[in-house]
């Protein structure tokens, strides 16, 4: 038994927080799909890749331990780099939720007449034992809508750092790839987290600096 | 890492405005973490292979932090594969701080490879680099390094050796 990525991805968008922040991965139908129901809000970081993503929230959670951080993952990266799981474990922020569309295949690369090249998550390998047997607090995996709505209400009413494994039907983008990449998408997000946050994130040109007439006094 | 010359490293860590830190430590720089664990000044995430330790840097930069990344220039090996997604990809910047194992006196027949490796490496990924091999050069390339990176919105990185880790005076 799996969900359906589009219809969970899409019960998911409706209930994060207005104020979190989310770290993606940035191709593939996860990140397609994720842009849609959220029309492409710029809170989303859609800039992790296979192996990084994970990486890349804890760090985010990290440097900003008051602000909640949702990240949206695959099986194929998850296993592409388990140290993450390791980080993710030793660390523990509190803030931090991650939720992995595991479909058991490498979507992204598409199929041929054997059909969808399966991942480790299709026989062998269970996520959440290893998150937890790496010390992430709270692990779960589901496959069930009634489990994926009580996870997400769990998600978002307490502070504990969880990983969510949530068993996905493989299957076609239902909508358009996006049309940015990497760098626009960093813009983006680093913008609405200066604004958010009230910070500077990238700096100015002491020269240009020195072109301000000063202040008299 | 000779003594005065981590402490140093951690001065131009901290004159650099550098406030999170992540890495393997190794057998040159592990003074080097001790040294950042213990300083206030810094949120210190140690890591268990340095692509993990990269992408927590890269994570913590986009959340308004200075990152920086301590470990061995084999972990540059590692860490290629996120600083090439991440940074050529996105421009994220992150500073550097590897011990050039295999430069001119490296002792252990193990580092040698590194030392092949390392600046090419650094090349590949289009990260211009200082090699410090005297203490006193140590904390202005680290400032140097970092003011690079941020202007770049891309990693610069240190390679330390030489003086900072032999105090042999030279003799063979």
């Amino acid at each position: 038994m799996a969900l359906d990525r589009y219809d969970w991805l899409s019960r998911l968008a409706s209930r994060i927080p207005e104020d979190c922040l989310v770290m993606s991965t940035y191709i593939g139908a996860v990140s397609f799909e994720w842009a849609h129901h959220t029309n492409e809000h710029p809170r989303t970081a859609h800039l992790g890749q296979m192996g990084d993503v994970i990486g890349m929230a804890v760090g985010l959670a990290l440097a900003l331990p008051h602000r909640r951080v949702v990240c949206l993952d695959g099986d194929g990266s998850v296993l592409m780099e388990l140290a993450q799981l390791v980080a993710m474990g030793e660390q523990s922020p509190d803030n931090l939720v991650v939720f992995v569309v595991d479909n058991g295949v490498y979507e992204s690369i598409g199929w041929g007449e054997h059909g969808r090249r399966a991942t480790a998550t299709a026989t062998t390998v269970d996520l959440a034992a290893i998150a937890a047997a790496c010390g992430v607090p709270y692990t779960v995996d589901i496959s069930t809508e009634d489990q994926l709505v009580a996870e997400i209400d769990l998600a978002f009413s307490r502070n504990l750092c969880s990983f969510v494994n949530v068993r996905t039907e493989p299957g076609h983008s239902h909508v358009q790839p996006r049309r940015t990449d990497g760098i626009e998408d960093k813009y983006r997000f680093v913008r609405y987290v200066e604004r958010l946050e009230g910070i500077r994130i990238t700096g100015v040109p002491p020269q240009d600096i020195g072109l301000m007439k000063k202040k008299d006094g | 890492m000779l003594q005065h010359a981590a402490e140093e490293a951690i001065r131009g860590l901290e004159e650099a405005g550098i406030d999170f830190v992540s890495g393997l430590p190794d057998g040159w720089q592990r003074n080097v973490h001790e040294l950042v664990e213990q300083n206030d000044s810094f949120q210190y995430v140690p890591a268990c292979n340095e692509g993990a330790a990269f992408s927590m840097c890269a994570g913590a930069w986009l959340g308004g932090k200075k990152s920086a990344l301590i470990m061995e220039n084999s972990g540059l090996r590692v860490a290629s594969e996120y600083i090439a997604r991440i940074s050529l990809g996105t421009g994220v910047p992150v500073t550097l701080l590897c011990s050039y194992r295999g430069d001119v006196g490296e002792t252990e027949h193990w580092g040698v490879p590194h030392g092949i490796v390392a600046e090419p490496l650094l090349q590949a990924l289009r990260i211009k680099y200082l090699v410090v091999r005297h203490v006193e050069d140590l904390c202005p390339a680290i400032k140097r390094a970092k003011r690079l990176s941020e202007t770049q919105l891309h990693p610069a990185a240190v390679l330390i050796s030489g003086d900072c880790v032999w105090d042999d005076g030279g003799e063979s």
